[in-house]
């Protein structure tokens, strides 16, 4: 059996970019929104961070969808997933609210940027300023349905997977948190690594901030991923067989010890510790450690769904 | 600071009310009910009378126009069993189960998969489907593919579409050699299909999962018993 082709396997790494890509979106908007509410203020547009949030979140759940839209057997016909709906169908309700947060995602941007924008307008385009100006005094409003629509949108690429009965390592409650939570830590990172990229500064507030809710975060993160791999292990039958076939001896195996548990948790966290101490953080850190959490959490979207194919009940 | 905070609540209430307008309104195909219907299809696979001949597939093929690399049907062989000369194989139907609780319905986000109302058949809705393969991921007994030809999830639909309409029994079951499967109605009790699941002890797949399959099996009393 070879680790990319076996018997059952439905679902391919495009599934498991698109699940990345929707919670890096949904994470990037939470701490941007986070930075701007506990720390920017109205200074908010000025950060090259929540600039970089502003600019990685559309994009991300844009390109999401367009991977799983070129994923279908008939990409022409995926109009039909938005004027059908079957409330219960997790990937239905899922559609539901990728299309509710698009919208809101994009007023958010245009009512935290309606100052320069409107600026740089300078009179032109007068009914564009006007739907501007009144996103920004709906601010408020936006925001909130934002928050929790973005954690929806992280949760969801859980639920998406456990609703699959046949398969245990799928089929689990502990799922949806834990994307929900790695969701949220490749945000935070894809949001450091492009504003550190945009020349924000690595030692300011905002770097700061985002860390001192990493580490708990991370620490959460492992808390869960033990939790998911135990209750499995102690359910028996099929799902003790599922995990130990999962985080066992071999390829997925390696990829999880090495790329998921090494790279993507251990390393970042101890970095972070390690920062307590000295205070100056540099960009090459900052940008390490953000890559390192990245490319952690694309390996355990692609562990996940991959494992959770390889056993059926 | 307060104006804002009974904004942000006045925002959420309107999420919360149209949220519980929504799932109000009536579901789609995909609906579990399968109404009061005279008629509810099955299907017994005897393990005993079964020869392996793969008649069945063939037939099915011919008649479905199902493309050569994809089955709606198969005949599983295990074994051997047993020391030569006194060996025997076990052959185990591979078909959709047509389930009265189908993941494959409950997960489908368009509807396409759906429970017909008048027969209980599980069928797809070919217009509908998208191909986001949901279906063939939900479905425990992995018996959904995709049709090269159509694009669509595909699988056994009892002939609904080529035999029924006829009022001829599906390809499968004429073609048995050893009348190795029985279709009929649940509901009527003089069906041949009802006698035969009252005179021999049955099984179904994986009924643990909640599924309620409709695909019915007598299991093989040759061999060895496997644990």
């Amino acid at each position: 059996m070879s680790a990319f082709h076996f018997d059952g396997l439905v679902w391919h790494w495009p599934i498991a970019i698109y699940l990345f890509l929707a919670g890096l979106s949904a994470g990037a908007v939470f701490f941007a929104i986070m930075l701007k509410h506990f720390k920017l203020a109205e200074r908010a547009y000025l950060s090259p961070f929540v600039q970089a949030a502003a600019i990685i979140a559309p994009i991300a759940v844009c390109a999401g969808l367009g991977i799983l839209v070129i994923d279908l057997t008939k990409p022409l016909a995926f109009w039909k997933i938005l004027v059908f709906y079957n409330t219960s169908s997790v990937m239905s309700m899922g559609v539901l609210v990728l299309l509710v947060y698009q919208l809101v995602l994009f007023a958010w941007i245009g009512s935290v940027f309606s100052l320069p924008v409107i600026k740089w307008l300078d009179g032109r385009f007068h009914l564009l300023a006007k739907c501007l100006t009144l996103l920004a005094r709906h601010e408020d409003v936006i925001t909130g349905v934002l928050v929790i629509l973005s954690l929806s949108l992280g949760a969801y690429t859980g639920f998406l997977l456990s609703a699959l009965i046949g398969f245990p390592l799928l089929n689990n409650p502990v799922l949806p948190l834990l994307f929900l939570i790695s969701g949220l830590s490749s945000g935070a990172a894809a949001t450091l690594l492009g504003g550190v990229l945009m020349r924000g500064n690595p030692n300011g507030t905002e770097v700061k901030f985002i860390h001192r809710i990493e580490i708990p975060m991370i620490l959460v993160e492992i808390m869960l991923l033990f939790t998911f791999f135990a209750g499995l292990i102690l359910s028996g039958g099929q799902s003790q067989v599922a995990a130990l076939n999962a985080i066992g001896e071999g390829f997925w195996g390696w990829i999880f010890w090495g790329g998921v548990v090494g790279v993507g948790l251990t390393l970042p966290l101890a970095f972070n510790l390690w920062m307590k101490v000295s205070s100056e953080r540099k960009l090459t850190y900052v940008a390490v450690t953000a890559s390192f959490s990245l490319l952690g959490v694309l390996l355990l979207r692609n562990f996940i769904l991959y494992t959770g194919q390889m056993t059926g009940v | 600071m307060d104006t804002s905070k009974r904004r942000f609540l006045k925002g959420c209430g309107g999420v919360i009310a149209g949220v519980s307008v929504y799932s109000m309104t009536p579901q789609p195909l995909a609906s579990n009910a399968v109404g009061d219907s005279e008629i509810k299809y099955a299907m017994l696979h005897d393990e005993n009378l079964c020869i392996g001949c793969n008649a069945c597939e063939d037939a099915c093929r011919e008649v479905n126009q199902v493309p050569v690399g994809v089955s709606r049907v198969n005949i599983i062989r295990t074994g051997p069993y047993g020391e030569y000369p006194e060996q025997s194989y076990r052959f185990s139907r591979h078909s959709c189960q047509h389930c009265e609780a189908a993941p494959c319905v409950k997960v489908c986000p368009t509807g396409a998969a759906y429970i017909d109302k008048d027969t209980g058949i599980v069928a797809v809705n070919e217009d509908r489907c998208v191909g986001c393969q949901y279906c063939i991921a939900a479905c425990p007994y992995q018996i959904r593919f995709i049709n090269p030809l159509t694009k669509v999830a595909d699988k056994c639909d009892f002939c609904q579409q080529s035999q029924l309409t006829q009022g001829l029994q599906p390809a499968c079951v004429l073609a048995c050699p050893t009348e190795a499967l029985v279709f009929g109605n649940l509901k009527d009790p003089n069906s041949a299909l009802v006698k035969a699941l009252k005179s021999k002890p049955t099984y179904r797949q994986k009924i643990d999962l909640g599924t309620r399959p409709k695909l019915f099996h007598v299991r093989t009393v040759d061999g060895e018993i496997v644990l």
